[in-house]
C-alpha cells in the first residue's frame, strides 16, 4: 500500500479550478517529481497534502488514513513534513533554536513542567541541544549555529528550512522548489542531499522547474497541466510523452488560463 | 580620527584605556542582553540584579520609593504577562487591564464579602482571570493583527461598563473599599518595606517561571508562531493552542498583580482599569523592549518613576510625559534596554577594530 494516495481531489478558487479530479500515489521510499507549467497547480497539491488549504471534493489518505480534513499541524504530528516555495524560516531564532522548534512533535511535557523545569525537562533539553547541533553538522551549518537565523545568506536559509523539515523526523517529506535561487553547485549539493534522505528511508515529494535536478534525482514524475494530470510514469517515459511537451511549448495559453 | 591613526599605531595598553573600561562594565552590568534569543541561561548578571533588588530598600528606605517600587513591581507583573504575549507570540492585546481588574474585584469581593483570607483570594484571582481568558480567547483569538487589537480593545471596555453599572456586586462608580492587607500563615504585610518584598518576590518568581518557558520548547513555539504560523503548524505546532495557553498565562499574572494591587491599595475602583491603563502597560511592553523578558520590569520601574516625577508639574505633567515617550520611540525603537546594549557592543566592537585599522593603514 502506498503512503500517501490522493483520490478525485478538486480545488477551486474563486470558480477557476486549479486541480481537477487529479489522483496520485507516492510509495513508500520513492522520490516523485512533480513538474508542470507556472500556475499548473503543483504548489496548491502540496498546499492540499500540508493541510494549508482544504479541497473541495476527493479524499487524501496517508498511511491509509483519511487526512482530508485534519488540521496542517495534525498532519505534521502524523509525519508529514515540508518546506516552503519562499523560505520561512524563523529569523527571530537563532539557526540552532529553528532546528529545535523543529523537533517540538517530539518532546514531551506541557506548560507547568516547563515553566518549574523540572530535572527531566533539563536533560530533555540539552539532548535536544546536542542532537540539533548533530542535524547542524550534518547541513554543515555549525559554524553558525548561534547567530540569527533571518542574518544566513538565502541559500542556507534554504538549507537550515530543509534540516528543520528532516529535524522533525517526518515519513513523508514534501519539497516545494528546493533549488529555486540557489547556485550550480548548491543545486549539486541538493540532489546529493535528497538522494541521502531517501537513504534514511524518508519518502521524498518534490515541485521543482529544474528539470535536470528532477530528472536526475526522482524515481517516479508526475505533470500536471492545467490543473489535470497528463502524465506519470519514469523520468525517461515523460521526457518523450508527447502531451507533455505539447504542454511546455504551448505554455502561454495554459499560463494565462490558470494565473489570471 | 584619520589624523589620529596618521600618527601610528598605539600598540601597547594606555591608561585611559582602563578609565573606558569602568563605565563600561558598569553599564553592562545594568543593561539586559539585547538578543535574548542567544542567551537564556540564567548567568551571574541575573544574581547581580537580585542582589540590587534585595538590598535596595535598605540602603534607600524612603517611604514614598518603597510605596513606588512596589507599584513598580506590580505593574512589572502584569506587564510580563504582556510581554510573552506581545513580545514574544507576537500578538496584540489592549485588553489586559481587564484581567488586572478582574483580579482585583475577585480579590475585594473574597475578602469584603465572604471573609476569604486574601492569600485564598490572591489564589482564586488567578483562576478567574485565566477562566475569562479562556472563554474570551477562545473565539478572539481567531483574528490577527488590528482586529484582534481591536477585539481585545472591545473587551476591556465592556469590563468597565459592567463594571460601572452592576452595583450591587462591583460598588459601580464608587468601587469596594477597606480591602485588608495581604497576609499568608499569620504574617501581614502591612508596612511599605513588607509590601516591598511581597510583590518583589512574587515578581521573581513569576519572572523564574517566564524565562523557562522562553528558554524551552514552549518559548520556541511562541517565536515560531510569531514569525510565520504556516511554518509552526508545517512542524506540528498547534497555533491556535499556543496562543490561547500564552493568553491564559498572561490573563493570570494579570490576576495576580490585580489581587496584590486591592491588597496594597486597600481599594478597587473602575478608575484604576481604563484604557489609559491598557496603554501605559502596552508602553512599558515596549519601551523596555519587546522579546526582551526584562523589557517590561525596566519599562515598569521606568514609566512608575517618570509619572511620579512628572506629577510635580500638575497640569503640565501629560504633555510632557507624551513628549518624552515621543522621543524614546524615536531614539529607543527596540527598548531601552536592548538599544543600550547593542550601542554598548557596537562601541567595544569598534573600540577593538580600531586598533587593526590604524595597523593596517600604514
Amino acid at each position: 500500500m502506498s503512503l500517501l494516495a490522493i483520490t478525485e481531489i478538486t480545488k477551486e478558487y474563486d470558480g477557476i479550478r486549479a486541480l481537477d479530479r487529479v489522483s496520485l500515489k507516492v510509495e513508500e521510499g520513492s522520490i516523485k517529481g512533480l513538474i508542470g507549467p507556472n500556475g499548473a497547480g503543483k504548489s496548491t497539491l502540496f498546499h492540499l497534502i500540508s493541510g494549508v488549504e482544504k479541497p473541495e471534493s476527493g479524499k487524501i489518505y496517508f498511511k491509509e488514513r483519511d487526512i482530508t480534513h485534519m488540521e496542517s499541524h495534525e498532519r505534521s504530528l502524523l509525519g508529514i513534513g515540508r518546506t516552503f516555495q519562499t523560505v520561512q524560516i524563523w529569523g527571530n531564532m537563532t539557526v540552532v533554536e529553528n532546528i529545535m522548534a523543529g523537533m517540538n512533535r517530539r518532546l514531551k511535557g506541557g506548560f507547568f513542567s516547563y515553566g518549574l523545569w523540572l530535572p527531566w525537562i533539563r536533560r530533555s533539553e540539552k539532548e535536544t541541544l546536542r542532537e540539533a547541533k548533530e542535524i547542524l553538522d550534518s547541513l554543515g551549518l555549525l559554524g553558525k549555529w548561534e547567530s540569527m537565523a533571518s542574518q544566513l545568506p538565502y541559500g542556507k536559509q534554504k538549507l537550515l528550512e530543509l534540516g528543520r523539515a528532516l529535524a522533525m523526523k517526518p515519513e513523508l517529506l514534501l519539497l516545494d522548489e528546493p533549488a529555486s535561487g540557489l547556485t550550480f553547485t548548491e543545486i549539486e549539493q541538493l540532489s546529493d542531499r535528497i538522494s541521502q534522505i531517501r537513504q534514511e528511508g524518508i519518502t521524498v515529494c518534490i515541485v521543482e522547474h529544474h528539470m535536470g535536478m528532477v530528472m536526475e534525482v526522482a524515481d517516479e514524475i508526475a505533470v500536471l497541466h492545467n490543473g489535470e494530470l497528463i502524465a506519470e510514469g519514469t523520468p525517461e517515459a515523460v521526457k518523450k510523452n508527447p502531451k507533455v511537451m505539447e504542454a511546455y511549448l504551448s505554455r502561454g495559453s495554459g499560463g494565462t488560463r490558470d494565473r489570471r | 580620527m584619520s589624523s589620529h591613526s596618521a600618527k601610528g599605531a598605539q600598540r601597547e595598553f594606555r591608561r585611559r584605556d582602563l578609565f573606558y573600561l569602568v563605565p563600561l562594565w558598569l553599564v553592562s552590568l545594568i543593561a539586559p542582553d539585547p538578543y535574548l534569543y542567544h542567551k537564556k541561561e540564567f548567568k551571574k548578571k541575573d544574581l547581580f540584579y537580585l542582589g540590587a533588588i534585595c538590598l535596595a530598600p535598605l540602603v534607600w528606605s524612603d517611604p514614598h520609593f518603597l510605596h513606588l517600587m512596589v507599584l513598580a513591581g506590580i505593574y512589572a507583573i502584569l506587564a510580563l504577562g504582556l510581554c510573552l504575549f506581545m513580545g514574544y507570540a507576537g500578538q496584540i492585546s489592549l485588553g489586559h487591564a481587564a484581567f488586572f481588574g478582574i483580579g482585583a474585584y475577585t480579590t475585594a469581593i473574597l475578602t469584603t464579602r465572604y471573609g476569604f483570607p486574601p492569600f485564598v483570594a490572591f489564589c482564586v484571582s488567578a483562576v478567574t482571570a485565566s477562566l475569562f481568558a479562556y472563554f474570551i480567547g477562545r473565539p478572539i483569538l481567531k483574528l490577527k493583527g488590528y482586529f484582534l487589537a481591536l477585539a481585545t480593545l472591545g473587551f476591556g471596555e465592556i469590563f468597565l461598563v459592567i463594571v460601572r453599572e452592576s452595583t450591587d456586586l462591583t460598588g459601580g462608580v464608587i468601587g469596594i473599599f477597606g480591602i485588608p492587607w495581604f497576609s499568608a500563615m499569620g504574617f501581614s504585610f502591612d508596612t511599605y518595606l513588607k509590601q516591598y518584598y511581597l510583590a518583589w518576590g512574587v515578581l521573581i518568581g513569576l519572572f523564574i517561571f517566564s524565562k523557562n518557558l522562553v528558554r524551552s520548547k514552549v518559548g520556541r513555539a511562541l517565536l515560531a508562531v510569531a514569525a510565520s504560523e504556516d511554518a509552526a503548524s508545517s512542524v506540528g505546532i498547534d497555533v491556535p493552542k499556543t496562543k490561547l495557553n500564552i493568553f491564559i498565562v498572561g490573563a493570570a499574572f494579570a490576576g495576580l498583580a490585580g489581587s496584590l494591587f486591592a491588597c496594597v491599595m486597600s481599594t478597587a475602583n473602575p478608575e484604576a482599569f481604563s484604557l489609559g491603563f491598557t496603554i501605559l502597560i502596552v508602553m512599558m511592553v515596549i519601551l523596555g523592549g519587546t522579546g526582551n523578558i526584562y523589557g517590561p520590569i525596566a519599562g515598569a520601574i521606568f514609566l512608575t518613576w517618570l509619572m511620579d516625577i512628572l506629577s510635580k508639574y500638575q497640569e503640565y505633567s501629560l504633555p510632557i510625559y507624551s513628549v518624552i515617550l515621543i522621543l524614546l520611540l524615536i531614539f529607543f525603537p527596540d527598548g531601552i534596554g536592548t538599544r543600550l546594549n547593542v550601542r554598548l557592543i557596537y562601541l567595544i566592537g569598534y573600540w577593538a577594530k580600531k586598533r587593526k585599522r590604524d595597523e593596517v593603514k600604514p
